[in-house]
């Protein structure tokens, strides 16, 4: 991987990890109280790195993001929950952006809700028990908010910051 | 219209009426879901099941609370203590990271549920009609 490429990659990462935490400060079940709930910020960095780089760079973030995250605040428990709903998330976009009638926006939906359900699995498979099963309707609910406006956000990035030419 | 092939660039930025299909499939299969999974349990003879890791560690009758008790669950990996009155339970203090348990609110009808996930804790409500209750009757919170 050449020089810019992988300093590309490491920027997004840290950029990744410090919005994840930021997120984690003033977390969206303060106002509404259902478990799993996210806005999911560290997403538009995924999204970011999946339009204006590739699905392999996208790949290779969310697993050091993954990583790192686990390592700086939380447990082997966290990093199953993050890999499970990143990879989920990231697998689901990258097959619906190659649907030509989906914009940006309808791919970050479809990602958010793959990361919900995956979450819901990993929380299932936790606990040995589907009861982890009745939060999911409303986080799908929830999911078309939460990625319509990471997708909006990514799009207007994307705008913004055109993608490199090497 | 748009190329089947797409390339990074500014390309599939301006929303789609695709988008909306994929975004009333979300919503329609959210609530395939919750009517699947919809309540049909009593506020009458409620019983609290406590469990930990699969395992059912206490089980409180909750006519027997005429005034609000706090107990302390066994087994925990973090002390979390539940409030049990005549007409629910909520967790009342937990020291588990993220307190997601602390945040839903009590629960008062069969089928309702409150997930501590860092303590594999579930505690669930039953009535006396559907004594061996599914665990996924209601939504919780």
């Amino acid at each position: 991987m050449p020089v810019r490429r992988l300093t590309r990659c490491a920027v997004l990462t840290a950029l990744a990890l410090a919005l994840s935490v930021a997120e984690g400060l003033l977390p969206l079940t303060i106002l509404f109280p259902l478990p799993g709930l996210r806005l999911g910020l560290a997403n538009l960095v995924t999204v970011y790195a999946l339009y204006a780089l590739s699905g392999r760079e996208a790949l290779l973030i969310l697993l050091a993001r993954c990583v790192l995250g686990s390592l700086v605040g939380g447990n082997l428990t966290a990093l199953a929950f993050s890999l499970t709903g990143g990879l989920l998330a990231l697998g689901t976009m990258a097959a619906l952006k190659r649907i030509p009638a989906l914009s940006l926006l309808g791919v970050s939906v479809g990602g958010a809700a793959a990361h919900n359900t995956g979450q819901i699995l990993a929380a299932m498979a936790v606990l040995g028990s589907r009861a982890p099963l009745l939060y999911l309707p409303p986080l799908l609910l929830c999911s078309i908010i939460t990625g319509a406006v990471t997708g909006a956000a990514s799009a207007l990035l994307i705008r913004q910051i055109p993608p490199p030419r090497n | 219209m748009a190329t089947p092939v797409r390339s990074s660039g500014a390309e599939g930025l301006r929303p789609t009426p695709g988008d909306l299909v994929l975004i009333l499939l979300v919503a329609a299969a959210a609530v395939a879901l919750l009517f699947a999974l919809r309540p049909h349990g009593g506020t009458e003879a409620l019983t609290v099941r406590v469990t930990v890791d699969g395992e059912t560690v206490a089980e409180y009758a909750l006519a027997d609370y005429t005034e609000a008790v706090q107990v302390a669950v066994d087994g925990v990996s973090w002390p979390l203590v539940l409030e049990l009155s005549a007409d629910g339970v909520r967790v009342a203090e937990s020291d588990c990271p993220g307190g997601d348990c602390l945040r839903t609110d009590a629960i008062h009808s069969a089928g309702e549920q409150i997930i501590c996930l860092p303590n594999k804790l579930i505690v669930s409500l039953e009535g006396a009609s559907n004594a061996p209750a599914s665990d996924i009757d209601a939504v919780a919170g």
